[in-house]
């Protein structure tokens, strides 16, 4: 398990990183936390040409910003400094939670949101909250800086609409509903997600739900949404039949795969009884807060 | 509730925890292990492994790997049959023909991951680099993964040259006619069981570092083992060297649980290459290779049935199971000790068990921890809980009327164990007080408010623990006895020095004779050092596993330590002109108990002895004992476990709300080493349970979780919280009355749990029939008794 040999490069500035990567013709690759780069490499599934470490961007890339109703994350925050945030505590609750299920401590530590969601796994956490709370990726590359929605960036297991000369900068979140709920269920504890739910909305005064977005993970070769059941709930009063039937109407995005974890037989079982107690816990809490 | 102490204390280190000696080395980072021994101008290995699961080698070309600049040498199967012999195997399959194998492949591999080059270059790296270089030309041959498929008439034959079928052996025993009893019994219960494959995953990969210097003609071979002398042995008789030409030293080890017992390839590969380079060379072996390369486990079928009486009495069991060995022999084979326990503690009479060995293309299967006995415990404890429904008792109540009583031991079972003493009963009421186990039975199964539902499941076991007799290994063809050996040597300081070829790897062994030799001896547990696992210093003994170590090390500890002691009084008498009894050994002096003043101190006594000066006209010089003990016969730890599971009856997820063991190890020699011991085997336990299996695709064949991110070992945070209680009832058979300790955590976890989950969904008729139990697997056994899944109760 060691690596092929390869260039190590460590710039000092995401302009001299990207330069570099352009250098390379996309045979380079960016090393974050290297929780997932790291081990590709010693089973010699990944031989790039370069490895460009950037985890001495930490000034470029490393802040949590608020700014009005923004909220941008530096590709370089560690899942660690995230999850101990006050600012990501009081205006993403539910990226601060979803962060929990990532990992050991271990890995918190060192991996980070920008190589999350450059590695795109079909159960990441952080991709899977950031496609529900329609958050946007801010890359920039050769040919200057490009704003991503997280919606259509992930196509496919591991692949998302990232160019190889290209990197990750951040995360940009907007407003977010008010109300937001996560479920994760592995094999074991905070292994990748067998299921993986998240859920915003914010209740009205007149009992009905608006901006209603779940996403789902480990259900088909990304993270997706569940459009059709989030459509049922739009608008809507949250009774247990209208619940029942999102439950169910999410199946329709769903394309579960099979694998060690689980059979896809048993993940399409699963998602609806969770989801159904996700929204309906959701529904019950007090309306305030 | 305590258990009943049935041994009287003495003051002092026997039976209390002090802490282990293995401990301050260990903690500060001070550990020697393998990987930390760097000889001067070492060079690495790096090894190719076949990647189909059968295939025939067409032809090798290695001409650009030897030409890459850093590489030293290219080994293939042709260099190592002209120039090795065949990996010797310590525990052969009674009854079984011979499979010969060499550490690497000439022609033909059997399994995924088996070693068919090796190369040795500058760097681990450059090694790799260079296997990536050599050009095999495989032709796939046709392969058989599953256990029974491969007994199939249709199965591809794995060695045609040797056997007929994949059948390697079967050895029956029986004693009654159990046939007879089950068609003549009021009710018969029967299922098969599948036990899943498994890796015992020691932290410690295994690993080699190997010196060879011609002019002293001796070969130094570091090994992570948990037998360093028979290592010596195979490695002397593979590569054509007399034994005193071989040294083996292991240091400190990371765990071997079973998996590192005995020879395998890379080891002897790192020892070829190290005589052909006359240069030091070393090998890790990578978790990549670990789940390919080292021995897997558990793997069997069992069709077990029990037949009783309307009334509940147990009056015959059978167990015809099959055990998958992979592709070829390992040092210890697939496991033999389903067979000696698969009664358990119960009073049943007529009984017939049968083992099957099946060969299948995967990687060889060996020892680990428990050797068999989980495996049958699931089978047995799960078909008594069936029992128990279809007559409608109370599986407790069924359980303690068919326990043998500790006025009915010692007890030889049907297949031929002789239980030596204990009170199994008690430990079954143990764990039921400790659940309150009346009290959840009068609040019903539920669903309650959670929605969940709740039900308890019981498990009783017997453990082998040690071996009958070099006589009984010898029946078996067992190239080892039954003994452990031990060399005191006293030193200047007042100290002893303990010298004994079992190797340390997480079992307290030094800590434990230390304790033993200071209790016999007299001197402070701190002034004993010891030293262990190099065959060059350590008397010739057999090794740890088995959960054998302390059973007959005690013997030889004690012994030497008493022939030590023996002549340590007989000198001080003569110095202070006192009778040896009237002399005791107190704070690092020999004293009189009568006149305190008349006193001399170890440090004067051991100088005396080893310059020769100052003794006895008729004693020799010289402080040194060796003893060999050999038990009269193997003990039998027992216990009894409860858990209670909240199961989601929808989705099959559950969760283990208690899980109480309570056991007996005999006389206990440290209580924190062996709660260490019970804690880490239960967590091992735990993993084969409900998360670890070794899934292989039967149509590629190949191993498709070999690695930590698909293979699910547990760790703290998935484990439950774990209750102990203890009894400690000495055992007959051994000195000081103990028991083994190191497997009995592995047994119950898996018959307890499926027992409390179909407790739980007693209602919906459910059946767990296989391990890991998965929350899909539940889900899946409840979707089947909805349907009216068909009972296969006979
Ligand atoms: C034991 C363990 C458990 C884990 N459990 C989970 C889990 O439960 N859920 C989960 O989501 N993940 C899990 N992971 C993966 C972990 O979250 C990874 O750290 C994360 O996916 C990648 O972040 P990183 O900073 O470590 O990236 P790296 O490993 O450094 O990089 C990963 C990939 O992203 C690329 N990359 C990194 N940063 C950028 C950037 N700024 N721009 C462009 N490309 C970039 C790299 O080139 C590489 O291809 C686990 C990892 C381990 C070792």
């Amino acid at each position: 398990m060691k690596p092929a040999s390869f260039e190590y490069l460590r710039p000092e500035s995401v302009a001299e990183a990207v330069a570099t990567l352009d250098l390379y013709g996309g045979t380079a690759r960016i090393l974050a936390g290297g929780q997932s780069l790291v081990p590709m490499l010693g089973m010699r599934l990944m031989r790039p040409g370069a490895v460009i470490d950037i985890n001495g961007l930490g000034e470029e890339l490393g802040r949590i910003e608020a700014r009005g109703s923004e909220t941008t994350i530096g590709a370089l925050v560690r899942y660690s400094e995230a999850e101990t945030s006050p600012v990501i505590a009081e205006r993403l609750p539910l990226l601060g939670t979803a962060i929990r299920h990532i990992g050991d401590r271990q890995v918190r530590n060192r991996g980070t949101l920008g190589g999350a969601i450059a590695q795109s796994d079909p159960t990441g956490e952080v991709a899977l909250v950031a496609l529900t709370l329609g958050a946007t990726v801010l890359v920039t590359g050769p040919g200057g800086e490009r704003e991503l929605a997280a919606d259509g960036f992930f196509v496919g297991s591991y692949a998302n609409t990232l160019g190889p000369e290209e990197m990750i900068t951040g995360v940009r979140f907007g407003v977010v509903p008010s109300r937001s709920a996560f479920f994760e269920r592995g094999r074991k504890h905070n292994d990748f997600a067998v299921l993986s739910l998240a859920v915003v909305a914010t209740p009205e005064s007149d009992g009905t739900w608006h901006d209603v977005r779940i996403g789902m993970g480990g259900m088909n070769d990304t993270p997706v949404l569940a459009r059709a059941a989030a459509e049922r709930l739009e608008g809507a009063r949250w009774d247990e039949a209208a619940l029942a039937e999102a439950a169910t109407l999410a199946l329709r995005d769903a394309d579960p795969p099979e694998d060690v974890r689980a059979s896809a037989e048993y993940r399409a079982h699963l998602l609806p009884i969770h989801l159904g107690r996700l929204l309906a816990g959701l529904a019950k809490e007090p309306r305030h807060g | 509730m305590s258990g009943s102490v049935a041994t009287e204390r003495r003051t002092g280190v026997l039976g209390s925890s002090v802490p282990r000696k293995e401990d301050d080395r260990l903690l500060q980072g001070d550990g020697r292990f393998t990987d930390d021994v760097e000889p001067a101008r070492s060079l690495h290995m790096a090894v190719g492994r076949c990647p189909f699961p059968r295939a025939r080698i067409e032809s090798i070309d290695v001409e650009a790997a030897a030409a890459m600049p850093g590489v030293h040498q290219v080994l293939t199967g042709v260099d190592i049959v002209a120039r090795t012999e065949p990996i010797g195997v310590l525990r052969p399959v009674p009854g079984a023909v011979q499979l010969p194998f060499y550490a690497l492949a000439e022609e033909f591999c059997v399994f995924e991951g088996q070693p068919v080059v090796s190369v040795v270059a500058d760097s681990r790296q450059i090694a790799e680099d260079a296997v990536e270089a050599i050009w095999i030309d495989y032709e796939p041959l046709a392969h058989v993964t599953d256990t029974l498929a491969a007994l199939e008439p249709d199965a591809p034959v794995i060695h045609p040259d040797r056997m007929e079928s994949n059948l390697l052996a079967s050895n029956p025993q029986h004693r009654g006619d159990a046939e007879a009893v089950l068609r003549d019994a009021d009710v018969v219960v029967g299922d098969s069981f599948q036990i899943g494959r498994v890796a015992p995953l020691p932290m410690e990969p295994r690993a080699v570092v190997a010196e060879w210097r011609p002019g002293a003609r001796e070969l130094t071979a570091h090994v992570a083992t948990q037998v360093p002398h028979l290592v010596r042995m195979q490695l002397a008789e593979s590569l054509r060297l007399d034994e005193g030409e071989v040294r083996v030293i292991t240091g400190d080890v990371g765990g071997g649980f079973g998996l590192k017992l005995g020879l395998y390839p890379e080891e002897l590969l790192a020892c070829r290459h190290a005589m052909d380079l006359r240069r030091a060379v070393k090998w890790v072996e990578d978790r990549l290779e670990h789940f390919r390369a080292s021995t897997h486990a558990r793997e069997s079928v069992h069709e077990f049935r029990i037949g009783a009486d309307a009334d509940g009495t147990f009056v015959a069991m059978t167990d015809l199971y099959t055990t998958d060995l992979g592709g070829q022999n390992s040092g210890f084979g697939s496991a033999q000790l389903s067979s000696i326990v698969f009664t358990g503690p119960y009073r049943v009479e007529d009984g017939a068990v049968e083992r099957r060995v099946a060969v299948t293309n995967k990687t060889p299967v060996g020892a680990y921890r428990g050797y068999g006995q989980p495996e049958v415990n699931l089978a047995r404890e799960t078909l008594i809980d069936r029992l128990a429904r279809r007559l409608g008792r109370d599986p407790y109540e069924l359980r303690l009327q068919n326990l043998l009583g500790a006025d009915e031991l010692p007890w030889r079972n049907a297949a031929g164990a002789l239980y030596d003493s204990g009170d199994y009963a008690q430990c079954l009421r143990m764990v039921a007080e400790a659940i309150d186990y009346e009290r959840l039975r009068a609040a019903g199964r539920g669903p309650g408010e959670d929605g969940r539902y709740r039900g308890v499941g019981f498990t009783c076991f017997v453990e082998r623990t040690g071996y009958a007799s070099a006589k009984f290994l010898a029946n078996r063809g067992s190239r080892y006895g039954a003994h452990e050996s031990v060399t005191l040597r006293a030193n200047r300081s007042g100290g002893i020095d303990l010298y004994t070829g079992v190797s340390t790897f997480g079992q307290s062994n030094e800590t434990a004779f230390a304790q033993i030799c200071a209790e016999v001896h007299g001197i402070d547990f701190d002034a004993i050092r010891v030293h262990a696992g190099d065959t060059g210093a350590t008397p010739l003994n057999t090794g740890a596993f088995a959960s054998r170590t302390l059973i007959a090390g005690s013997g030889a500890v004690r012994e030497a330590a008493q022939e030590l002691r023996d002549k340590t009084l007989r000198i001080a008498a003569g110095q202070l002109s006192v009778e040896v009894e009237d002399l005791e050994v107190v704070d690092g002096a020999v004293v009189s108990r009568t006149d305190p003043d008349k006193r001399v101190t170890l440090a004067d006594l051991h100088r005396a002895a080893i310059i020769g000066q100052g003794l006895p006209a008729d004693e020799q010089p010289g402080l040194e004992a060796t003893a060999h003990f050999e038990p009269t016969d193997a003990a039998y730890a027992y216990g009894s476990a409860a858990a209670v599971v909240a199961v989601d009856a929808e989705t099959g997820e559950f969760e283990i709300e208690r899980f109480v063991l309570a056991h007996d190890s005999g006389r206990i020699v440290n209580p924190g080493a062996v709660e260490g011991q019970v804690r880490g085997a239960l967590a091992q336990g735990f993993g084969a349970a409900l998360t670890e299996e070794l899934r292989y695709e039967p149509q590629s064949g190949q191993l498709v979780n070999g690695t930590m991110l698909d293979y699910f070992v547990p760790t703290a945070s998935d484990l439950p919280a774990v209750e102990l209680l203890h009894t400690e009832v000495p055992s007959p058979v051994t000195p000081f009355g103990v028991r083994g300790v190191g497997e009995t955590g592995t047994i119950p976890p898996g018959a307890a749990i499926a027992n409390a989950i179909c407790d739980a969904l007693a209602e919906y008729g459910v059946e767990i029939s296989s391990l890991p139990i998965t929350p899909e697997l539940v889900w899946r056994a409840i979707r089947k008794a909805g349907n009216g899944g068909e009972s296969r109760e006979g």
